[in-house]
C-alpha cells in the first residue's frame, strides 16, 4: 500500500513534542537575536536620546552619514587591523591546540583515571571569570614584583613592562586565551574521536598500522568534518573580539595594537552617547563577519566538500 | 538569482546614499534664548512665582511638610561611595523624608559604575522615577534635549527655596540656564576652591633630606633624585625607595600649570579671552612632554605609571616606600597620612600639601566647577508638582544644614558662643558617613568649607586655607547649543583618544618627541580640532557676555 503524503498539520502534530522542546531555543533566538537585529536601522538615523524603543525606528534618517564618518576616521585602519589580527592569531595558535590535545588525550593517555584528571584540570581555566584572569595576568606580568619578571631577573634579564608595550599585547591576549579555552574547546573533538567505530581501529591494527599511522589515517580524517565545521564557525567570529578582555587589559600605552572595533564602539556608544555612530561601526563589523563566514563556507565546499550549508 | 541579489544590494546602497543628504537639513527651530536674553524666561518665572494654595487650604512655603496627603517619591540616584554605607538607612536622609512627609522609593545604582549604568537607561528613556540624578552636568544638553526632564521654571510656584537660591546666585543661574532659556536641574554645590587635588610630600623624608618643599621643577627633580638614591625609610636598603607615586590621571594637574597649561580642563582661555586647546600648544605642551619623558628615562617617573591606582599608592605609603604623592586634598589626612607607620596626628609626621610647582610659568592648582550633582524631575512622573516640591525642600538651607553638620545633639553640638563642633561620635568619619553626612549621591547637597575643616585634622585645614590662593577656576560650565553639541560629540572622543595615547607614547619614549611631535599636532588638526576650538571660543564668548550682564 503506498504511503499517503502527510499534510503539514499532521507533521506538526506528529512532531509536537520535539517542536515543544525546540520552543525555548526558538524564543531565545527570536527575542535576543532576531528582534534586536531590527535595531540596525539606528545606523542610518540619528537616534534621539530618550526617545525610547520607538525612537530606534522614528529618529531622523541620515542615510550613510555615520558610515562616511567612520570610513573617514583615522582610526578605521587601525581598528580593523587590530580586531582582525587578534582573532587571526587566536585562530592560528588557538584552533589547533584543542585538536592536538584531544588526539593526545585519547590516543596517548591510556589510563582512564589519568585521562579524566588531565581533562578536568584543563577545563577549569575556562570557568574562571575574565575579570579574574585579567587580574592574574596583570599581577603575573607586573614589572615590580610580577612572577614572570622575577623569573626573568633571576636569569639576568631586565624586567619588561609587558602591559605597557604595544608589541606584547597580542601575544599576551592570544596565549592567555589559548590557555584558558583549549581544554574546554577540546571536548567536542574528544567526543568526535570517541565516536569513531572500534572496528576501524581493529582493522588498522590487523593491517599493522602504528600509532602515528592510526592518528594520521584514521583519527584525523574521521574528525575532519567536525574540524571544518568549527573552523567555519570560528571564522564567523573573525571580527568579534571579546570586548571584556581587551577592555580589562588595555590602556592608552597599547592602543596601537589593542584598540579594537568593540572597544571603540563602547567609547563612542556608551561613554559618548553616540549611539547611531556606534551602531554603524558595529554593523560594519557584522557585515565583514558575514562575508568571511560566507566565503569560508564556499571555499570549504569547493576544497573539502564539507560545508555548513 | 545571484545577479538579482547583487542588484538589490546595489539598489539599497544607492537609496541610502541618496538619503544621506536628508540628514543635512538645518536643525529644527527651537525655542532658543539668545545670549542677550539668556535668563529672561527664568527671571520672569522667578518674579511671577506665587505660593499655590491647595483645595484643602494647605500651601507649601519651603518648609516641611511638603504635602498633607503623604505619598511616595521615586528617586533614581547613586549608592554611597563608601561601600559599607547604606544611604537609604542613614538618619540624615530619613530625617529629610520624615520632615517632608513623604516616603522614598529608592532605585540606587552602584556609585562606581553609575555613569555607565544610567546612561543607557536614560538614552532609551527607560526610567520609572520622579527624580533622577544626572550622570554628569549634561554639558551638551543631551538629556535636556531628550525631553525627559521638565523645565523647572514652569513649576517655580512649587519651588520657593530654589527660586530664592537662584536669585542670590546670578552666575550659577546663568550657568544652569539651557539653550532654550529654561532651567532643568537643581544642582549640588562643590567647595570649588578648597580641598582640591594637591601635591603632597612625606614630611619625615623631607626633614631627613634637610630640604624644604621645592617650589620649582629643577628643585623638584633634585629632590626626587635624592629620594631615589638614599635610604629614606631607614631599612638599610637604598633600592626600595620609589621617589614619587602619581596616578597618570594626576600628571596634568601636577605638571601642566608649570608649563602654562590647564590640561585638566583641556580648553583654556588667556587674559584676552582667546581659547586654545592645551594639548595642542606646540611650544609649551612639547616642553611638558619633554620634561615628563626626562623623568621617565631617569627612573623618577616609574615605568608602571599608566597602571598605578590609589590602592597601590596607599600600599606603598603604608610601607613607607614613597616620598611624593598627588591626590585630592581629602586624601592627605584621611587616607595617606593615617596609614604612615609613624604618623602621630601631627603635620611633622604626615603627608603634607604644598604650593604648586612653577616652571617658566607660575604654578597653580585647577579647581572645580561650583555646580555638580544635577537632579531633574522626570517628565513621565505622575506627580511632577510633588517631585518639584520635594526637590525644592531637599535643597533648602534647612536641609543643607543636615547635610553639612548632621543632627544637633547626635553628630554636633552648638557651643555657648554659637559655634558648632562635632560630637565624639561625629569626629569618627566612618560613623559620620553611616549617619549620612553630605549625601550628594541622593540629594543636591552643598558642601561647606567650615564643616569640612572640622572633619579633617587641624593641620590639614590650615594647609587647605593656605592653598586656596593657588586654586584657579577650571573651564566654566557652559551649555552647548544643538549644533555645537552635535559637532562636539562627533569629534571630541577621537581627539581625546589621540591625545591620551600620544601623551603616553611621548612620555615613555615609544614615540620620539623631536621627530614625531609635529606630526601629532598635524594629526589633531586632521581630527577637526580647529572646528572644536572655534566652538569653545563661541561658548566662552557667550559665557563672558552673560557674566558681564
Amino acid at each position: 500500500m503506498p504511503n499517503k503524503k502527510k499534510t503539514w498539520k499532521q507533521l506538526l502534530y506528529r512532531d509536537r513534542y520535539l517542536l515543544f522542546m525546540l520552543l525555548p531555543v526558538a524564543v531565545y533566538y527570536l527575542v535576543f537575536c532576531y528582534l534586536p537585529m531590527t535595531g540596525i536601522v539606528m545606523a542610518f538615523n540619528q537616534y534621539q536620546v530618550g526617545s525610547g524603543f520607538a525612537g530606534i525606528y522614528t529618529s531622523k534618517w541620515v542615510g550613510l552619514k555615520w558610515f562616511k564618518q567612520f570610513f573617514g576616521s583615522i582610526y578605521l585602519g587601525r581598528l580593523v587591523r587590530n580586531t582582525f589580527l587578534l582573532q587571526f592569531y587566536s585562530l592560528i595558535f588557538g584552533f589547533p591546540i584543542p585538536i592536538l590535545f584531544a588526539v593526545a588525550v585519547t590516543q596517548v593517555v591510556r589510563n582512564k583515571n589519568a585521562r579524566k584528571v588531565i581533562q578536568v584540570s584543563t577545563y577549569l581555566p575556562y570557568f574562571i571569570s575574565t575579570v579574574v584572569v585579567c587580574g592574574m595576568i596583570n599581577n603575573f606580568l607586573s614589572p615590580s614584583g610580577g612572577i614572570i619578571n622575577q623569573l626573568l631577573n633571576k636569569i639576568g634579564i631586565e624586567s619588561i613592562n609587558f602591559m605597557n608595550l604595544p608589541q606584547w599585547f597580542r601575544p599576551i591576549y592570544v596565549i592567555s586565551g589559548s590557555w584558558q579555552s583549549f581544554g574546554f574547546n577540546s571536548i567536542i573533538f574528544v567526543a568526535a574521536i570517541m565516536g569513531i567505530s572500534p572496528d576501524l581501529y581493529e582493522a588498522m591494527d590487523v593491517d599493522g598500522a602504528n600509532r602515528r599511522q592510526v592518528i594520521w589515517h584514521l583519527v584525523l580524517p574521521s574528525i575532519r568534518p567536525t574540524i571544518i565545521l568549527l573552523l567555519i564557525m570560528s571564522l564567523g567570529t573573525m571580527m568579534s573580539v571579546g570586548f571584556e578582555k581587551v577592555y580589562l587589559l588595555y590602556n592608552t600605552a597599547v592602543y596601537e595594537t589593542a584598540d579594537v572595533i568593540q572597544t571603540y564602539v563602547y567609547r563612542q556608544g556608551i561613554q559618548s552617547s553616540n549611539y547611531s555612530y556606534a551602531t554603524a561601526v558595529g554593523l560594519f563589523n557584522s557585515v565583514i563577519n558575514f562575508v568571511i563566514v560566507f566565503a569560508a563556507n564556499k571555499i570549504s565546499r569547493r576544497i573539502t566538500d564539507t560545508a555548513i550549508w | 538569482m545571484k545577479k538579482r541579489s547583487l542588484a538589490l544590494i546595489l539598489a539599497s546602497a544607492m537609496v541610502m546614499s541618496s538619503l544621506a543628504g536628508c540628514g543635512d537639513q538645518p536643525a529644527a527651530t527651537q525655542d532658543a534664548a539668545t545670549p542677550e536674553n539668556k535668563t529672561e524666561v527664568v527671571d520672569s518665572a522667578i518674579q511671577q512665582a506665587t505660593t499655590v494654595v491647595e483645595e484643602s487650604g494647605f500651601s507649601y512655603t519651603g518648609e516641611g511638610p511638603i504635602t498633607e496627603d503623604g505619598g511616595t517619591i521615586k528617586i533614581l540616584a547613586q549608592t554611597s561611595n563608601y561601600s559599607n554605607v547604606d544611604i537609604t538607612k542613614a538618619p540624615i536622609v530619613q530625617k529629610v523624608f520624615e520632615e517632608a512627609g513623604v516616603e522614598p522609593d529608592w532605585q540606587l545604582l552602584d556609585y562606581n559604575s553609575y555613569e555607565d549604568a544610567i546612561t543607557p537607561m536614560l538614552s532609551v528613556g527607560n526610567i520609572d522615577a520622579d527624580i533622577v540624578k544626572i550622570p554628569d552636568n549634561d554639558p551638551n544638553q543631551i538629556w535636556i534635549k531628550s525631553g525627559m526632564f521638565v523645565p523647572l521654571d514652569t513649576y517655580f510656584d512649587y519651588m520657593p527655596n530654589f527660586t530664592k537660591w537662584l536669585s542670590e546666585h546670578p552666575v550659577q543661574k546663568a550657568e544652569l540656564t539651557a539653550e532654550d532659556g529654561h532651567i532643568y536641574y537643581v544642582a549640588g554645590v562643590n567647595v570649588a576652591h578648597d580641598y582640591q587635588p594637591v601635591l603632597m610630600y612625606n614630611q619625615v623624608w623631607l626633614d631627613k633630606a634637610g630640604k624644604e618643599a621645592p617650589e620649582n621643577l629643577d628643585d623638584f627633580v633634585d629632590l626626587l633624585r635624592y629620594f631615589k638614591e638614599n635610604d629614606m625609610n631607614g631599612d638599610g636598603n637604598t633600592n626600595d625607595e620609589i621617589p614619587m607615586s602619581i596616578m597618570s590621571a594626576f600628571l596634568p594637574y601636577m605638571f601642566g600649570p608649570a608649563f602654562g597649561l590647564d590640561l585638566v580642563s583641556g580648553f583654556q582661555a588667556d587674559a584676552s579671552g582667546k581659547v586654545t586647546y592645551a594639548a595642542a600648544d606646540s611650544e609649551n605642551y612639547r616642553k611638558y612632554l619633554e620634561f615628563l619623558n626626562g623623568l621617565y628615562e631617569e627612573g623618577l617617573l616609574e615605568v608602571e605609571f599608566t597602571s598605578l591606582d590609589r590602592d597601590k599608592v596607599i600600599e606603598r605609603i603604608s610601607n613607607d616606600l614613597t616620598g611624593v604623592a598627588f591626590d585630592y586634598s581629602w586624601a592627605m589626612s584621611m587616607m595617606y597620612s593615617n596609614v604612615l607607620p609613624y604618623y602621630d596626628g601631627t603635620e611633622k609626621t604626615a603627608f603634607v600639601g604644598v604650593a604648586p610647582l612653577s616652571g617658566e610659568h607660575k604654578g597653580f592648582y585647577v579647581g572645580r566647577n561650583f555646580l555638580s550633582g544635577m537632579f531633574g524631575v522626570s517628565s513621565k512622573s505622575g506627580q511632577i508638582e510633588l517631585a518639584c516640591k520635594f526637590l525644592d525642600y531637599a535643597m533648602s538651607d534647612h536641609c543643607q544644614d543636615y547635610y553639612q553638620w548632621g543632627i544637633e545633639g547626635e553628630s554636633y553640638v552648638v557651643n555657648a558662643d554659637g559655634s558648632r563642633e562635632y560630637t565624639e561620635k561625629g569626629k569618627d568619619n566612618d560613623w559620620l558617613q553611616q549617619f549620612g553626612i553630605n549625601p550628594a549621591f541622593v540629594f543636591p547637597a552643598q558642601q561647606s568649607v567650615e564643616a569640612t575643616d572640622i572633619l579633617v585634622a587641624d593641620w590639614h585645614a590650615k594647609i587647605n586655607a593656605d592653598q586656596r590662593q593657588y586654586v584657579v577656576d577650571p573651564w566654566p560650565m557652559i551649555y552647548a547649543t544643538s549644533d555645537e553639541s552635535d559637532t562636539i560629540n562627533m569629534y571630541l572622543e577621537d581627539i581625546q583618544t589621540n591625545v591620551d595615547e600620544n601623551a603616553t607614547a611621548f612620555i615613555t619614549g615609544t614615540k620620539d618627541i623631536a621627530t614625531e611631535f609635529d606630526g601629532y599636532i598635524a594629526g589633531l588638526e586632521a581630527l577637526n580640532l580647529p572646528e572644536l576650538v572655534s566652538i569653545r571660543q563661541q561658548q566662552y564668548d557667550r559665557y563672558l557676555k552673560a557674566l558681564n550682564q
